[in-house]
């Protein structure tokens, strides 16, 4: 095994489940590196310790690399750090108090650290993106058409996307196919023939759902945090 | 019914004057502007009264778009430190000469305008900033007229004219989650659609320094892009007696197909 990624999202301030995960991958072989794919924040709780934690990893800890995700691209917009812009797609879809309560879970000290994570990583040929890369609010599922999967990986040039606002865990695999296209100008016409290229799209799940990747056997496993379950029963070549 | 499309006047007037003057030579009422009325050119305050005289259907280009909301664009709009200093200079220069009504004029113009099946856009539908070359990855071309819901898409903004078909695609999936440990495969066969690029009127790069746009007939979708010669010389004085970057009218004078423009074509502008 070269590497083996752990892929986390959806914490949402839930320290409790955030050690669960810890205390998994500190009995699973082989995990080289976790990526926490934001929404550490969210309204329901006090997200200050999970932040503190996140910052300062206990010891035997598997340091995470974190980016942002939508709660805090909500806080941290509501809190006047992306210009004029305010929490406006979740003032429209949850209303007045949610955005108070998000404001109230995070302590002022924190934002700056909040607002200096990344929007995503590139690694080796793989993006690590919270929604995608068109918009960190951009919900990809299994059922979102593959025309729009294709057109979220070419924009990286990547063979896979590793994806978390859904909050769900799927491995879709681009496998084949084509498109023929025409092109006229004025110095007339020629014709072109493209073809699928074999890419992926992963679901990496939130809150206790994550996800294990065997980069080097380019193998998904969806995990529970807490469970019983044997990766190798999980695993998606 | 045939109906013409321009884009990309970009203050020139005797380009706008004469493409204005080929399609009405040819009986045709309807006519749809792309956008980007101004910049580069000399005459950005005739170009736009022309227009609303003639009361023609207008989207808002990038120029038009950063004359009202400020340069705020990211880091693609330019390809080079000196064209991103022309660019500043040109803008600022517009910004001074354009009067208030104007401005409000390009301020009221829509991103998009869609008749039926037709979507009339300047870049693309996601925004005025990025670029649909003729020669884009095809899926993602398809993507962009697909998620528009449009069966055509007009655009502009790369000062190239073409058109291009997308047929006969598919896309082959293999579905595996946490809840099926077997595979689901499925193919998805993707529609026919269409992207016609009309080109430049007023700052054309496709080799030529005649003003282009496009004629098409919504009966039998058959797009024609049209040449139409003008007074080139009369345009690139009026850039010099402006005191605009002499460049402009170097490049308006070749029809430079290696004219700046954004290097990587699937960048979206991040505004």
């Amino acid at each position: 095994m070269i590497e083996r990624w752990a892929l986390v999202s959806g914490l949402r301030g839930d320290l409790e489940t955030y050690d669960l995960i810890q205390r998994d991958l500190k009995k699973t072989r082989g995990v080289t590196s976790l990526f926490v794919l934001g929404d550490l924040v969210g309204p329901e709780r006090n997200c200050d310790a999970l932040l503190d934690r996140l910052k300062n990893p206990h010891r035997g800890d598997l340091k995470p690399d974190c980016i942002y995700g939508w709660w805090e691209e909500q806080l941290l917009a509501e809190r006047g750090f992306r210009g004029e812009r305010k929490a406006d797609a979740l003032r429209l879809s949850q209303g007045e108090d949610v955005v108070n309560a998000l404001l109230n879970t995070v302590n002022p000290s924190n934002l700056n650290w909040l607002a200096s994570l990344q929007f995503g990583f590139i690694e080796l040929d793989c993006a690590l993106i919270h929604g995608s890369s068109s918009d960190v609010g951009d919900n990809l599922t299994s059922e979102t058409s593959p025309l729009i999967l294709l057109d979220r990986l070419t924009r990286l040039n990547v063979n896979r996307l590793f994806t978390a606002r859904s909050t769900k865990q799927f491995h879709l695999e681009l496998t084949g196919g084509g498109i023929n296209s025409q092109v006229k100008d004025l110095n007339g016409k020629r014709e072109q023939q493209q073809e699928v290229p074999k890419r992926s799209v992963i679901g990496i799940g939130a809150g206790l759902n994550y996800t294990l990747y065997d980069v080097g056997s380019d193998k998904t496993h969806f995990l529970t945090a807490g469970s019983k379950t044997n990766p190798k029963r999980k695993g998606f070549a | 019914m045939n109906h013409a499309i321009i884009s990309c006047l970009h203050a020139n007037l005797p380009a706008a004057e004469a493409v204005l003057n080929d399609i009405d030579r040819q009986g045709i009422d309807t006519i749809t502007c792309l956008g980007d009325l101004v910049g580069y050119g000399p005459q950005p305050n005739e170009v736009v009264e022309l227009i609303r005289k003639r009361d023609i259907a207008t989207c808002q280009g990038c120029w038009d778009e950063d004359i009202i909301d400020g340069l705020n664009a990211c880091e693609c709009s330019y390809p080079s430190q000196l064209a991103e200093r022309r660019g500043h200079l040109a803008h600022q220069w517009t910004d001074d000469q354009l009067t208030d009504e104007n401005k409000s004029f390009l301020a009221s113009l829509p991103t998009s305008l869609r008749r039926d099946r037709l979507l009339f856009v300047h870049g693309s539908p996601n925004s005025q900033h990025e670029y649909l070359l003729p020669d884009m990855d095809a899926f993602a071309a398809l993507e962009r007229v697909e998620t528009a819901g449009a069966d055509i898409l007009f655009c502009g903004h790369t000062h190239q004219p073409y058109v291009r078909e997308l047929r006969d695609g598919s896309i082959r999936v293999r579905l595996q989650n946490a809840d099926h440990d077997c595979d689901q495969g499925e193919e998805l066969t993707l529609p026919m659609r269409k992207i016609v690029n009309a080109g430049s009127v007023g700052e054309p790069r496709h080799g030529s320094t005649n003003a282009t746009y496009v004629i098409h007939n919504d009966a039998t979708d058959e797009v024609e892009i049209k040449e139409v010669p003008y007074d080139v010389g009369q345009t690139c004085q009026a850039i010099v007696e402006a005191g605009l970057p002499k460049v402009f009218a170097w490049r308006l004078s070749h029809g430079f197909e290696f004219a700046e423009q954004a290097e990587d074509a699937s960048h979206v502008c991040e505004r």
